[in-house]
């Protein structure tokens, strides 16, 4: 028994040093993709090189279900670059200290929360990742909309994410909805569901079976396409031209950081010039003021004055019709 | 020691004994009231928690009015039970020409079963999609496009998952059967069929009847082989994730837990009804010797290398992909996908290796005690233990996490200083995996005869005599089992333990899963593949160090 009383202690040794909060350390939890991460960091760390960065990096949805259930004893200091709609989830939301972060009273006040507790510089869009070879051998064109999408030509070779386990998803649906209004929007639902071979829990994996070659289409995100084009596949990233739909990444404070100066400092960074610079190389959007255009921006057509034209998406209302949708959603592809 | 002596089967029980009794007691039960009762006590409450804050049942009616519901559960049904079938049926094959014929190969079979314990269940279904897919290697070859996506991949998936358990439970009951039984059925003239109709089959009811209960109840909360191969076909285990991770909505979440619970308690009835028919057999057993009988051996064996083959063929393509430039576009030889170049590279490998061993020791220990005292206790408390120990086959991966974060995370001293450690993490993978090494201990403490017990004890043999010299050579094979069955578990479970690392502390599962998500499939089959060749190295290891000490004690009680 003896060895196994030694590892006792020497785990609850460790647990007593990790659960000090130091200066200079900070925890932030992000759901940022890992490779974009990296090349942050290291701008962060020449930027802010006396403060140790502690990441935990997880899908939207997972890091969403961690951060309410940690909500009696919060362990993270900074929310980074986490999906707007999860940030307003009331539970998480309600956890969030506001702070007039340096920069972000220039962002366009639909970037930004009212109280100051979340800023978004950045954000990305939906995307359809196509198998050129399964394509080529179906002999059907590449679909340029979620309209085309519809054509009959693709069916069994669609996959898109289940709106109610899927951020994506959701952000899909919702797109078409509000670019085309409820009557539209629901009976191009009912269309391209006669194309859908299956619904997918996880937003990325569409993309993922597409580059397989499993089917020829996956609706998904641009950054998720971009890897897999990365990675050497044969796909080709589509923006769709009609409703591409788009998502905020917020970062925010928490109310009850351990270390609040240095997580302030990090929140600065975020909108640093220097941050700025590393965003326009990797995201579709950046609502920085004056920050480089990223190439994604052109390829989804975006004009210059992103404020202007992207549909106003209320996301705090959309958090509370979310429900509704969602149940409407299951009833209309169910019924075929 | 003072204490005043008490009585059991006629024999005067010393002190020593007693307060022995009391702690294998004892402690594995309060281990199970706080690591697995608490938590789950946290979800009860939060599936009663209605929207609006107040207690009541509104979230369950809620839930049972969905319109999708009963498909949802009619599909979960009929998929777990052609699991649990399948597995039952195959794995009684396997373990029956493993422990009782003179099978060729035998290594190899149980080489393979140990590879599905030993793969995060992602890559499983990797290797089943790089196989059974529309683009899969049959497809290509054949042309005929498979349709695998929905119930045959997920039955496919989840019984090469819940095989090797359903193999590990036979193996140990397989050993409790009596020689002098086969001997006296044998001059009775009792034909072979009759003999393993009248003799094997009663003798293996208890673990045919828990092999099926845990194939059954790990598949039904299994989600992650639904998310990648399931398809259009939804189960009930999805539902949780949608709920949770999709919708954010715990308490709904919880709900669904709490139901899954049901189909694991009518199991626990339903196999407790059969089990009481059920005489103990294998008091002072002799084992049965290992024989050749050809028209058995023949269909038997073929059906074990079938399901071997099966099993090598979807590990091995993942082995095969994690060497090819890019999969299965490109097939040239490389060997970069093991430069994972993904932050962390390795170093989560080896925070899991130890925390799987802290697993394997403290589950194995725990394990063996709460089953020795078992043996002592009346027999309405002896059930009330057995079920409180398979309770948690039926609650899923993804809310015992949750819950461990809603239990742990607190600023009290303790038990909240536990979170974020790693013995939190290897402690929720040891009571997740609590009822499989429950049953496999409890049948192969049906093979430890009481009175050989009781000579070592009227012999003035103390409670560790009894042990060293009567229990534990006994049940050296199954403590072995549970060991590794731990140990390879705590290696590869993801669901549980995605809630529990930090930005300090990551697994190995975790690196597998956010190698898959970020699009290097093949960077995901490599690191599958290094866990695998690490685990069997170390288990190569510890086989080796016990077959070692095993013939040592052998030399000495021969010398002495």
């Amino acid at each position: 028994m003896r060895p196994i009383s030694g590892i006792l202690t020497a785990v609850a040794g460790t647990a007593l040093l990790a659960g000090a909060a130091w200066a200079g350390e900070i925890n932030v939890y992000t759901a940022l993709e890992e490779d974009e991460i990296a090349a942050y960091l290291e701008q962060a760390a020449i930027d802010m090189p006396d403060v140790t960065i502690n990441l935990l990096r997880l899908s939207t949805g997972d890091l969403g279900a961690r951060i309410i259930a940690e909500a009696n004893n919060p362990q993270a200091d900074v929310i980074w670059g986490f999906a707007l709609t999860n940030m307003l989830h009331q539970d998480i939301y309600s956890q969030l200290a506001p702070y007039d972060a340096a920069g972000a009273a220039e962002l366009p006040p639909q970037f930004r929360d009212a109280d100051g507790r979340w800023f978004a510089p950045t954000g990305y869009v939906g995307a359809f990742c196509v198998n050129n070879e399964r394509l080529e051998a179906m002999g059907a064109p590449v679909p340029h909309t979620w309209q085309e999408l519809a054509n009959p030509v693709y069916k069994g070779e669609v996959v898109m994410p289940d709106p109610g386990s899927s951020g994506t998803g959701y952000l899909q649906i919702a797109a078409i909805l509000q670019g085309m209004g409820d009557d539209a929007g629901w009976q191009l639902i009912a269309d391209l569901d006669k194309n859908m071979a299956q619904y997918t829990t996880s937003g990325s994996r569409p993309c993922r079976m597409a580059q397989a070659g499993e089917y020829a289409i996956g609706a998904s995100l641009s950054y998720v396409a971009m890897q897999g084009i990365e990675q050497g596949y044969p796909i080709t990233m589509i923006i769709p031209e009609d409703y591409a739909g788009f998502e905020l990444e917020a970062n925010g404070l928490m109310a009850e950081a351990h270390n609040p100066e240095d997580a302030k400092r990090f929140l600065d960074w975020t909108l640093s010039a220097g941050a700025s610079e590393s965003y326009a190389e990797r995201k579709d959007l950046v609502t920085i003021p004056g920050a480089p255009r990223p190439p994604q921006a052109d390829a989804a057509n975006f004009p210059e004055d992103l404020a202007a034209v992207l549909y106003p998406m209320d996301f705090a209302s959309s958090g509370v019709e979310r429900d509704g949708i969602i149940a409407k959603w299951r009833e209309t592809v169910t019924e075929h | 020691m003072t204490a005043v002596p008490a009585v059991t089967h006629g024999v005067r029980v010393p002190g020593s004994e007693r307060l022995f009794r009391q702690v294998v007691l004892w402690v594995p039960l309060a281990g199970i009231a706080l690591f697995f009762l608490y938590p789950l006590a946290i979800i009860v409450v939060r599936s009663l928690t209605q929207r609006d804050g107040s207690i009541g049942f509104g979230n369950y009616t809620e839930f049972l009015s969905l319109g999708y519901l009963w498909t949802v559960i009619g599909n979960s049904l009929v998929m777990s039970g052609i699991t649990a079938a399948l597995c039952v049926g195959l794995g009684l094959v396997m373990a029956y020409a493993m422990s009782r014929t003179r099978m060729p190969l035998k290594w190899l079979v149980s080489l393979a079963l140990a590879l599905p314990l030993l793969a995060p269940s992602l890559v499983q279904a990797l290797g089943l999609i790089f196989m059974f897919g529309r683009n899969g290697l049959i497809s290509k070859f054949t042309g005929i496009e498979l349709q695998v996506y929905g119930l045959p991949g997920l039955v496919m998936a989840n019984t090469i998952y819940a095989l090797p358990q359903a193999v590990m439970i036979l193996m140990v009951a397989l050993r409790q059967a009596d020689r002098r039984q086969y001997d006296a059925a044998l001059m009775l003239g009792a034909s072979p069929w009759r003999r393993f109709m009248d003799v094997t089959l009663p003798g293996l009811r208890f673990g045919l009847l828990s092999a099926a209960f845990v194939c059954f109840s790990v598949t039904i909360t299994d989600f992650g082989n639904a998310a990648v191969i399931g398809g259009g076909y939804p189960v009930l285990a999805s539902e949780i994730y949608s709920q949770v991770v999709g919708q954010m909505n715990f308490n709904m979440g919880a709900v669904v837990g709490i139901l899954l619970l049901i189909p694991t308690l009518l199991a626990f009835y339903l196999e407790k009804i059969a089990a009481q028919r059920h005489t103990m057999a294998g008091e002072g057993a002799l084992p049965v010797e290992p024989n050749r009988w050809w028209p058995r051996d023949v269909p038997l064996w073929g059906f074990s290398y079938l399901g071997t083959a099966f099993i090598v063929a979807v590990m091995g393509i993942v082995v095969y992909a994690s060497f090819v430039q890019l999969w299965p576009y490109n097939l040239g030889f490389t060997l970069k996908n093991y430069n994972i170049n993904l932050q962390g590279g390795y170093a989560s490998l080896w925070t899991t290796i130890y925390a799987a061993l802290i697993t394997a020791v403290l589950g194995t220990l725990m394990l063996f005690a709460i089953v020795l005292a078992e043996r002592n206790l009346s027999r309405t408390k002896a059930k009330l233990l057995y079920l409180l120990a398979i309770v948690p086959v039926g609650v899923p991966g993804l809310v015992l996490g949750l819950s461990y974060v809603l239990s742990f995370n607190t600023r009290a001293m303790f038990p909240g200083i536990l979170y974020g450690t790693i013995l939190l993490i290897a402690l929720c993978n040891f009571y997740h995996y609590h009822s499989q090494g429950f049953l496999t201990m409890i049948t192969g403490m049906r093979n430890v005869p009481r009175p050989l017990e009781e000579t070592v004890a009227s012999l003035g043999g103390g409670v560790g005599a009894q042990l060293r010299d009567a229990v534990v050579p006994v049940m050296m094979p199954t403590l072995v089992s549970v060991f590794f069955f731990l140990f390879m578990r705590g290696m590869v479970t993801l669901s549980a333990v995605i809630f529990l690392i930090t930005s300090k502390l990551s697994v190995a599962a975790v690196t597998v899963l956010r190698l898959d998500q970020t699009g290097r499939s093949t960077q995901a089959a490599a690191f599958s593949v290094i866990i695998m060749v690490i685990v069997l190295a170390a288990m190569g290891v510890m086989r080796a160090a016990l077959w070692w000490q095993a013939r040592r004690a052998r030399m000495v009680a021969a010398g002495g």
